[in-house]
């Protein structure tokens, strides 16, 4: 490879050139914070066109912008499962003038296994719009109907599971370590690998980000990997429930930290009403099928800490 | 079924939803003639734009712009040798040498025709196969997909330059280049020095574009620098070239078309793996199939009408795993799941339950926009073909700030332009040491769904080999690589 390290090199310095540019100035004060928002916003989504979460976004951000009285533009930024556009957004003037819109696991899992350039506190988290649907899931013919058949089925044959990344796989093989089970986790690209994967009975069980509720009849939920059950399935029991940790499943929106606490005000005020936005809230029932739950600022970063101290102890338990 | 899609052309046989298929592919095309950006740039970036059609007027116009996009990559390939995607890159290897020869207009006739019948057969197949395929496709496990993607290989180690040792080296540096990345299994670094942008690996547009397009026209700038302007044909020799393509020579070609459209179709059938990987096999399997390999390479028509068959026949039968089982084919099919959930339809089991009659509207829009298509391509051609007359120095800078604008802008990255650049000069450099950059192309796309496959295949059977042993589809290909790889080096 001899022309890539050069490239990064002149990418690098390049960057190192401009950023300082963006770095100088310092948070916004308050004269700033009080005709807020004065002129556009940039939300910044950091996944591919056409995903669940850039749909989610163009539809929201005309409700956000509706509420703030100012045009909220949407920039995709793809990457690293969203760390590309997390930094950039972690780097940018915290004037509430660019904002991000994420799965708060592309906020946590990177910074807390390795070095992305960004770190768990590095960004002000205004609120919560809803949260994804991750749940443990199995072919409707599958030999066992909940958790506990599942782990006894697991005790008489080795099982694999399709996992979509090393988180999913960290809390399943968690799962395994608490009750005594082996299990081999088949990483999958997202759920359009996954699901061939299973419905053609390659793998035993699988994680599932949402796209099971498109499967109706062909697929059953075992547990919820959010904190609280799922909505379309009330009567299966959460990871939270059963084994203390769960997986962060809000979809958020987030501005670098430091923000003024007077624009954090605002917006999460803004936020709060375009949740119940028609348009949005169609979307969400009648598409995603993702519930609308709005969390504020103050609620929702006691939430991620809680989330944080979960995850750091299914990383210690489950490391090689 | 027939009554179905009768049904359905009642539906979609309206003045505004030609019009809308018809805006879809001229955008689709004008997009795609534009290095670095194909059908899926041309998706992302209209797909806001249809949140205020109704469904089907969407799906029509953005199954024009897939069909559109996919075709106008061939016209840079052709005219210029500046392939903006790896799959035209098959396109330029006949196309170009046709152009040089001055008939540009024939080789642009026999890419779109091809292209218009590949999709029409591979659209036909969809509505026939939709149901039972679904079932198939299922049957393809990690093993199966390893077993086809080495045999890729060893096919397209055959396809360009003389030497398949050579060719196989490029792949091999191509399959190096996938690895750089985070692991996809469990995520540790891999050659990325804690760069961010390089966790998802080198950006495959700026690989691709730089390689290909980018370093083809520098190549040919330096060329124009070195002999102090060019040579041209004059106004009269152009008129004593043949420009006309008859319907009878076309279809004389029958059997690489038919061919090349059911490689295209199974392909297309089998998600994610893609359009390049169709143009290449089947490119490959023609060149095998010819009486005269050798004339492949040199502008031989039956180059591009097996690639671009297929790789528009990928477009049609991407839509089977995507209706049957919501999965998507390739990124293309994904944004279209995506609009298709804007618009209140979701794929799946179900999309032919729930929305029957939305589908098989959809099916009819895509046969009409095959007609479209045809129309627009066919209007369009003299008007590509005086780019061919104009003076290639006038031509060629321009076509430098495309490649850097197509890859700036899907995800407005100047990391994305460096590795570009860096991929220019490395092309550059394969095109003088004789080694086959398209290769390396190939082999880096197919690289990471090789590892993937293998790294899957390894877990799942507890890293046992034998289980090759257990699948049948498998051993097949196996079989045939071998085959395909002893007869190169024998002949080498």
């Amino acid at each position: 490879m001899p022309h890539h390290p050069k490239s990064r090199l002149a990418v690098l310095a390049v960057g190192a050139a401009i950023l300082p540019a963006f770095a100088a100035y310092g948070p916004a004060g308050p004269a700033v914070a009080a005709d807020y928002p004065s002129k556009p916003i940039t939300l910044v989504i950091p996944y591919r066109a056409g995903g669940s979460t850039e749909t989610m976004g163009r539809i929201f951000s005309k409700a956000l912008g509706k509420e703030l009285g100012t045009k909220v533009i949407v920039r995709t930024r793809p990457g690293a499962g969203g760390a590309v556009g997390a930094l950039e957004v972690s780097k940018k003037k915290p004037d509430g003038y660019t904002l991000l819109f994420a799965a708060a696991v592309s906020l946590l899992w990177h910074p807390l296994t390795r070095s992305v350039g960004f770190d768990l506190d590095s960004f002000t988290y205004i609120g919560q719009i809803t949260n994804y649907q991750q749940a443990l899931i199995a072919r409707q013919d599958a030999p066992f109907n909940t958790m506990k058949e599942l782990i006894a089925h697991a005790k008489t044959k080795r099982l694999n599971y399709a996992d979509q990344g090393p988180m999913m796989r960290a809390f399943i093989d968690y799962i395994g370590t608490k009750e005594g089970v082996k299990w081999t986790g088949i990483p999958t690209k997202g759920g359009g690998e996954m699901v061939p994967f299973l419905l053609g009975g390659k793998v035993d069980f699988a994680w599932s980000g949402g796209i099971h509720q498109r499967f109706g009849g062909k697929m059953k939920v075992l547990l919820s990997f959010n904190s609280g059950r799922l909505a379309a399935s009330p009567d299966v029991p959460s990871i939270q429930e059963r084994y203390g940790v769960s997986m962060p499943s809000q979809a958020v929106i987030v501005g670098p930290k430091g923000m003024d606490a007077a624009v954090v005000a605002k917006v999460e005020g803004a936020i709060k009403k375009a949740v119940a936005d028609k348009a949005f809230l169609d979307l969400l029932a009648n598409k995603l099928r993702f519930p609308a739950k709005f969390t504020g600022h103050k609620a929702l970063s006691a939430q991620i800490q809680e989330v944080i101290a979960g995850m750091k102890r299914v990383i210690a338990a489950t490391k090689k | 079924m027939i009554e179905q899609l009768i049904a359905g052309f009642g539906n979609a046989l309206t003045v505004t939803n030609l019009l809308f298929i018809a805006a879809g592919i001229t955008l689709g095309i004008v997009i795609g003639v534009i290095p670095g950006l194909g059908s899926v740039t041309a998706l992302a970036v209209l797909i806001p734009i249809t949140f205020y059609m109704s469904p089907l007027a969407a799906i029509a116009f953005l199954v024009g712009v897939n069909k559109g996009g996919t075709s106008g990559g061939a016209i840079p390939a052709i005219l210029l040798n500046s392939p903006g995607t790896p799959e035209a890159a098959a396109t330029a290897l006949d196309g170009h040498p046709m152009a040089k020869r001055g008939e540009s207009q024939r080789a642009l006739k026999f890419a779109l025709f091809s292209s218009v019948t590949g999709d029409t057969i591979s659209d036909l197949l969809l509505i026939v196969l939709v149901v039972p395929f679904a079932a198939i496709a299922l049957e393809f496990g990690p093993l199966e997909y390893t077993a086809v993607l080495l045999f890729a290989f060893a096919l397209l180690s055959g396809i360009s330059g003389d030497s398949p040792i050579k060719g196989l080296i490029a792949i091999a540096f191509g399959v190096f280049l996938s690895t750089v990345g985070l692991d996809p299994v469990d995520g540790s670094q891999r050659m990325v020095f804690d760069e961010v942008e390089l966790y998802d690996g080198f950006p495959l547009f700026s690989l691709a574009v730089g390689s290909l397009a980018m370093a083809s026209v520098l190549g040919q700038l330096f060329e124009l620098w070195r002999a102090r302007g060019e040579k041209r044909l004059s106004v009269e020799e152009y008129a004593r070239i043949e420009t006309r393509l008859p319907a009878r020579e076309f279809f004389g070609h029958w059997k690489t078309i038919g061919r090349s459209a059911l490689i295209g179709s199974g392909v297309g059938m089998l998600p994610g793996l893609g359009v390049t990987l169709a143009a290449f096999l089947s490119y490959g399997a023609a060149r095998r199939a010819s009486k005269e390999p050798q004339s492949f390479g040199r502008g031989n028509p039956q180059g591009i009408i097996a690639t671009e068959a297929a790789n528009s026949a990928v477009v049609g039968a991407n839509l089977v795993p995507t209706i049957a089982l919501g999965i998507p084919g390739n990124i293309a099919a994904a944004l279209l799941i995506g609009a298709f959930i804007i618009h209140g339809i979701v794929p799946g089991p179900f999309m032919l339950t729930n929305h029957g009659e939305l589908v098989y509207a959809l099916f009819a829009s895509m046969l009409m926009a095959n007609g479209v298509h045809l129309v627009i391509g066919r209007i369009g051609i003299p008007l590509w073909a005086r780019i061919a007359r104009t003076p290639r120095a006038i031509i060629l800078p321009p076509v430098l700030v495309m490649c850097i604008v197509g890859v700036y802008l899907p995800n407005q990255s100047i990391f994305g332009v460096g590795v570009m650049l860096a991929f220019a000069c490395l092309g550059l450099a394969f095109q003088r040491l004789g080694f086959p950059i398209v290769c390396m192309v190939i082999g880096f796309l197919l690289g990471g769904m090789l590892e993937n496959s293998v790294r899957q295949s390894l877990r799942l059977h507890q890293s046992d080999l034998t289980a090759f042993f257990g699948s049948p589809i498998a051993l097949v290909f196996l079989a045939l690589t071998l085959f395909v790889l002893l007869r190169a080096l024998r002949r080498a």
